[in-house]
């Protein structure tokens, strides 16, 4: 079967402790149990979840959805956003099954990335890892005001941005990734073909904003 | 009682010992030290666990064996008694003490919580137990959450969400020695609505044609998978399947003795100029169909005042008949699916052309198409082959070849044909004498494949 790969890459930077990080957990709480009610999405969403701070690290390997769980995170350290990418690109490159004559590879993956800082690294490096793979759709969101929106919109056309990290913003935000995962699943099913633009997912809801 | 339970809270203290805690009791200053003193590592250690988040027990799904090898080692505890779990057994599982398994057959999805006992030894006063509720997660069946809404019947182009034919062949033929020879065929064909389209109540997008021609003992078989992007195809797709199968067969009777004739004169001698007599005929005979296949939906087009894009459909068809020497079969396909001659004696099998599925996934081709009714391109799609015998010469489209091909180079290999085949016969009675087969083909396509939700049409003659 051709499984979808979703990527969440979550900065848990020291900015993010409190309100956001408590948050973010129960945004993705909400985000898997609610896929879980998707015949599309149970059958064919898998989940990984890489998280970054002074360091990146894969939390969750990319996992079946009916067997995923989120484990305990804390925002701590610095914005390390080019080792997150390094990793993604990484761990894309070993866990999504490319297509061969004999076999038919996953679907390209779907990434929704989460930051509300400048990174602190040298994030020029892992842009570089990270543009070297094929991706569907990857949607990067700026967390408040204080993310990088230019640094965002050089990773991927597609940067949405939240006036305020507050818990009932993030949790818009999660609502709108299950229903784009959601909408991706149904697409790919009906249709075939990856999902590739942000015309081709729901409409964000007001608290999440299109950053052109 | 003497049972203290600790749960993050302290909230039962029925014991003596608690007792003494609350009040202390100026009469018992040595038990009551050694209850502080013992309190007080209590509550760090113990604490901990509780409030631990990540304790991990792993996820099952509704009806199927679960079985999870829970470690009480790795909790970092000391002085552990005995442990249990309570809850289970509200949705159908056990734990079992002596391997330490949490184990059965869940029989209700959802977010279960169960709680976790642990009997501590060395507390001296009583017995205490440690709790702790933790969620265990069974999903449910994705096969439960498929659901089915009826096409509603005031629909535009209304098409009925499941399709079968039965046609059943008994032709004679003089044998040189003026004896009756019986050829006895099943023509049979099913197509079933998606589960994918089930799901929102729209309509199915496949259709298929069959007809036997009698007077000239022709076999004709068409199946069409109208693009599932294309609001009208389920119209494309039933004009294409009906218009093949009335030219086909106006032509085949315009030009039977000519493209007999050119048949039996390749069968003896297989030379390019009789090969081109023979793609001529196909020419004249499918190319027709197609074309006018092509007009006819433009022509509904026109009359909706839409693109003909709307009607996008892919098409596959083949006219065959039996001869002395062997089966002639005809084909022409544009877009995904497949078509094949199977035969299951000599493990062989003849795919009638190439699958537009090409290198990108869900990249087709369809009739409706400017390029597809060029000429060359029309021609080029045209195939034909002589064959001793066959098991079964099957036209599906990719609700099925998708599912069980997966690859266009998997279409080509024999082994897949034969599991398709044993497949098939585990559901369908494929012996003449069995008039449900097209009953039984349409349940078979209702097979289970994660993932494979599409419209699923299959035309088969044996």
């Amino acid at each position: 079967m051709r499984r979808l790969p979703v990527y969440l890459v979550l900065d848990i930077s020291g900015s993010m402790s409190g309100e956001p990080i408590e948050a973010v957990k129960n945004g993705v709480q909400v985000l898997v149990s609610t896929l879980r009610q998707d015949p599309y999405a149970l059958e064919t969403a898998f989940l990984s979840v890489i998280t970054f701070d002074t360091s990146a690290r894969q939390v969750v390997p990319l996992t079946e959805l009916s067997m995923f769980q989120m484990p305990d995170i804390k925002a701590t350290g610095t914005t390390s956003l080019g080792q997150a990418l390094s990793l993604l690109a990484n761990k894309v490159s070993t866990e999504v099954a490319k297509t061969t004559a004999e076999v038919k590879g996953d679907w390209k993956p779907l990434v929704f990335l989460m930051t509300d800082g400048e990174p602190t690294d040298n994030w020029q490096n892992g842009l570089n890892d990270f543009k070297n793979q094929k991706f569907g759709m990857v949607v990067a969101c700026a967390a408040g005001s204080g993310a990088n929106t230019t640094i965002l919109k050089q990773i991927t056309e597609v940067v949405v941005q939240l006036d305020t990290a507050d818990s009932a913003t993030i949790k818009a935000f999660f609502k709108w990734v299950s229903a784009s995962v959601s909408t991706g699943s149904q697409k790919i099913e009906a249709s075939g073909k990856d999902v590739s633009g942000l015309n081709e997912l729901p409409p964000p809801p007001p608290e999440v904003n299109i950053v052109v | 009682m003497d049972i203290i339970k600790y749960n993050g809270n302290l909230e039962i203290a029925a014991t003596d010992e608690m007792q003494l805690i609350k009040s202390f009791d100026k009469n018992n200053a040595e038990i009551k030290n050694d209850i502080i003193s013992k309190w007080g590592v209590f509550e760090n250690r113990n604490k901990s666990f509780v409030e631990n988040k990540n304790i991990y027990i792993a996820n099952g799904k509704v009806n199927q064996e679960y079985c999870f090898s829970f470690k009480i080692d790795e909790l970092g505890l000391s002085d552990i008694g005995e442990y249990y779990f309570e809850g289970l057994d509200t949705f159908g599982l056990s734990f079992d003490s002596v391997t330490n398994e949490i184990k059965g057959i869940p029989v209700t999805a959802g977010e279960h919580k169960i709680k976790l006992v642990i009997k501590i030894n060395d507390w001296g006063h009583g017995k205490l137990l440690l709790e702790k509720e933790l969620t265990l997660l069974i999903n449910p069946d994705p096969k439960s959450l498929w659901k089915n809404i009826p096409t509603p019947n005031d629909i535009e182009y209304f098409k009925p969400d499941s399709n079968q034919s039965f046609v059943k062949v008994e032709s004679v033929q003089k044998s040189f020695f003026g004896e009756n020879k019986f050829t006895k065929q099943i023509l049979i064909a099913a197509s079933q609505r998606g589960r994918s389209h089930a799901q929102e109540g729209r309509p199915r997008d496949d259709d298929f044609g069959l007809y036997y021609l009698k007077e000239h003992d022709w076999y004709i078989m068409t199946v069409a998978d109208g693009a599932g992007s294309a609001k009208s195809s389920r119209k494309g797709s039933e004009i294409a399947c009906r218009t093949v199968v009335e030219v086909c067969t106006s032509k085949i009777n315009e030009r039977i003795s000519e493209f007999e004739r050119h048949i039996k004169e390749f069968h003896s001698d297989k030379t390019d100029a009789n090969r081109k007599c023979i793609r001529d005929s196909l020419w004249e005979i499918l190319g027709n169909a197609v074309f006018l296949s092509v007009k006819k939906i433009e022509e509904e087009a026109r009359g909706a005042d839409r693109p003909i894009k709307d009607y996008s459909t892919t098409l596959i068809v083949s006219i065959s008949k039996k001869f002395k020497f062997g089966w002639f079969v005809g084909a022409f396909w544009v877009g995904d699916g497949g078509i094949g001659i199977y035969d299951k004696n000599n493990q062989f099998v003849k795919v009638l052309g190439e699958s537009d599925g090409g290198e990108y996934a869900g990249q087709t081709r369809f009739v409706t198409m400017a390029e597809i009714t060029q000429p060359p391109e029309l021609y080029r799609r045209l195939r034909f082959e002589i064959v001793d015998d066959f098991t079964a010469l099957i036209l599906m489209t990719d609700g099925i070849t998708d599912p069980k091909f997966e690859t266009d180079a998997n279409l080509l290999k024999v082994d897949k044909w034969s599991e398709l085949w044993n497949d098939l016969s585990k559901e369908v009675n494929f012996s003449y004498n069995n008039e449900d087969s097209a009953e039984q083909l349409l349940n078979w396509l209702d097979f289970w494949a994660p993932g494979n939700h599409d419209d699923r049409t299959i035309a088969i003659l044996y």
